[in-house]
């Protein structure tokens, strides 16, 4: 599992989120890729903001997430591949730099 | 002062429109009080202009009418009981709306109940108001079941998305029910509504420190008198576009609505998830005016949303309800560059909003205190007055509470006489009566801005000194690099409280490393004695972070 594929992603919003999907009854293993972070009450708007800082800090690198479709943003898997994408092209294009 | 108080001469003044649910009179011309008169004149002047954009679809300022226009007259036909309130239980909907403008044609102060409220909460809420019909729009009606068997007096309740009623009446026979058939069948002509200008408009409930919600009463002539002076200060047009970000539970919803329908504007009402990233929304609906709390505005900057010159239609960009921090402020005016960029303030009590601060990028940072925009300088109309704890007014430069007067002071709390006579009094030496915010602000110095402080309950007294829990999570945001943080007294003692403990949910720092560099910079009895890490903060029911739930937390913990 390389840093910046989907699974690496996945896992990180999972581990970062494990307390309050065991808090919500859910078991962080068992949580597909439709899940709606959101509506499922695992976390609210500011915890999107702590969230995706989170993630930045670890991956290191600045999202911008503007482009992801608002229905779609706390959604598990749609979600952890945008970021995924994200973080290919901004390491891809370090490495051209 | 009151132009319905001479009845037209003839049709010059009224002209009958037919719809389905009969003749409905509009008046012609302005009138000096109501907001049902100022949406009437737009459904005339721009029948054919878009009056609201909700749930996928655009509805013209004759739809809209014509939608309210029914609920009007079933309102009318069968509302028999006191006081003349109609709820309206509904969100991001055509009927939510359609059911706030059907309460006010139907000469009613509307009631907003939120169905993202638990249906206990929402039941109070009716029983407290003594409302006698209810609007409740399709997705709203699921809960029905939990409030309607406890509601004690035949009410009215109309269900403008359900075919079939006979379910209902079979269910709950003490209740009257209209539903989409009855509501296109409806017949009749109505008078225009008729309102005193101290007649409710709306009654909004609030959170009471008791844990029982408060319905503060708004009149006709607080909410007109702000819708007017607002579209004057913003010169709105019907060329306008409107957010509205709010739920209708929460009175900046009413800005949106009223200023926007008294001229001829669009309402532009985005999903709730919409909502979680506007950019696109805000880009795709071409608004004109934005208005939101700033928590909207932190997502947006998170999700990289706040590019400069993201937002090149926006004429005015409005933020209330919380605390601005200048950072966000300047993003904001960098995304939305050829935006003016207001911050207001207001309590519910005082309608609305009763002080504005226009950003300015060359002026305003060096206004700002502690990272936060001042909240400027009292509306047209409204006096400030800042007292000490004797409610004498304090020197200039010195702190103390708001106090507030003016147009805008609304009626009271609803049917609590106690309540109101504690939060609305008048000061030695003084002929008015003025509303108490509760909020610490600084007397200004010569032109300078208000600036507030903090709420007084979140000053307290730590083993006898006194904390200001605004400047211990100011530093605590530094120190831990992360844009909330939450302080609060614990434990609670006579006196006020033992110690500090605070919240986070930054996980890039080491706790004790940010305690330390606290312990340089504030007293000792100021420093959280612990920092607690959490994964996401309690928030209220207007999406502001719940410190009872914090505090609530702390309890469980012992």
């Amino acid at each position: 599992m390389s840093a910046g594929s989907g699974e690496y992603v996945r896992s990180l919003i999972l581990s970062r989120l494990e307390q309050s999907l065991l808090d919500t009854g859910l078991d962080p293993a068992m949580v597909d890729d439709n899940f709606d972070l959101l509506t499922g009450g695992v976390i609210d708007s500011l915890g999107v903001v702590e969230l995706i800082s989170s993630i930045e800090q670890q991956l290191g690198v600045a999202l911008d997430l503007t482009e992801l479709d608002p229905e779609q943003l706390t959604v598990l898997g749609p979600l952890s591949r945008f970021i995924e994408n994200q973080y290919a092209q901004s390491t891809q294009s370090r490495r051209f730099a | 002062m009151n132009d319905h108080s001479q009845p037209p001469q003839d049709t010059g003044g009224q002209i009958p429109i037919t719809t389905a649910a009969g003749f409905y009179p509009r008046t012609a011309g302005a009138l000096s009080h109501g907001l049902a008169p100022g949406f009437l004149r737009s459904a005339e002047v721009h029948a054919d202009r878009p009056a609201l954009q909700v749930a996928g679809q655009t509805l013209s300022y004759r739809n809209l009418h014509d939608l309210a226009a029914r609920l009007a007259a079933a309102i009318h036909q069968h509302h028999t009981s006191e006081p003349p309130l109609t709820a309206v239980f509904g969100s991001r909907s055509v009927n939510a709306y359609a059911g706030v403008l059907g309460a006010l044609l139907a000469g009613h102060g509307y009631v907003p109940l939120n169905p993202a409220f638990p249906p206990d909460r929402t039941t109070t809420m009716l029983l407290r108001s003594e409302c006698g019909s209810l609007i409740v729009d399709s997705a709203a009606e699921a809960q029905l079941p939990e409030i309607l068997p406890r509601l004690p007096t035949p009410t009215l309740i109309v269900v403008p998305d359900r075919s079939d009623i006979s379910d209902y009446q079979r269910l709950w026979p003490q209740h009257t029910f209209i539903g989409a058939a009855e509501l296109s069948s409806a017949a009749g002509m109505i008078e225009p509504p008729n309102p005193a200008a101290d007649d409710v408009a709306y009654l909004l409930f609030t959170s009471g420190s008791t844990g029982v919600p408060k319905g503060v009463a708004v009149s006709h002539r607080n909410v007109g008198h702000f819708v007017r002076s607002s579209i004057a200060r913003y010169g709105i047009t019907q060329f306008d576009r409107f957010s509205q970000t709010f739920d209708l539970t929460f009175d900046l919803s009413a800005f949106d609505m009223f200023v926007a329908w008294e001229a001829g504007a669009c309402l532009c009402c985005p999903s709730r998830k919409a909502l979680l990233n506007p950019a696109h929304f805000i880009q795709d609906s071409r608004l004109t005016v934005w208005f939101s709390v700033p928590s909207v505005a932190l997502v947006m900057r998170a999700l990289g949303s706040l590019k400069p010159g993201a937002f090149p239609t926006l004429r005015w960009s409005l933020f209330c309800g919380e605390p601005l921090p200048a950072d966000l402020a300047d993003a904001w005016a960098c995304a939305a560059a050829q935006s003016t960029l207001e911050n207001l303030y207001g309590p519910t009590e005082l309608t609305i909003a009763c002080t504005a601060y226009r950003w300015d990028r060359q002026r305003s940072l060096s206004e700002c205190e502690r990272n936060i925009v001042p909240i400027g300088y009292p509306l047209e109309g409204m006096e400030p007055l800042v007292v000490d704890d004797n409610m004498e007014e304090v020197q200039p430069g010195d702190e103390g509470e708001l106090l507030m007067t003016g147009p805008q002071l609304s009626l009271g709390y609803w049917r609590d006489a106690e309540k109101t006579a504690a939060a609305f009094i008048t000061p030695p030496g003084k002929q008015h009566t003025y509303y108490r915010t509760g909020d610490r602000v600084v007397r200004p110095l010569d032109s300078d801005p208000l600036r507030f402080r903090g709420r007084l309950d979140h000053q307290i007294k730590v083993q006898g000194y006194r904390v200001e829990l605004q400047e211990v999570e100011a530093l605590l945001k530094q120190e831990a690099g992360s844009d909330l943080a939450v302080a609060v007294g614990w434990p609670i003692t006579p006196s006020g409280a033992g110690a500090i403990e605070a919240f986070l949910t930054s996980n890039r720092v080491d706790l004790e490393v940010v305690r330390d560099r606290l312990k340089a910079r504030l007293p000792r009895y100021a420093v959280p004695r612990k920092i607690h890490l959490i994964d996401q903060w309690p928030l209220n029911s207007n999406g502001k972070i719940d410190r009872k739930q914090l505090v609530r937390w702390l309890e469980a913990k012992i």
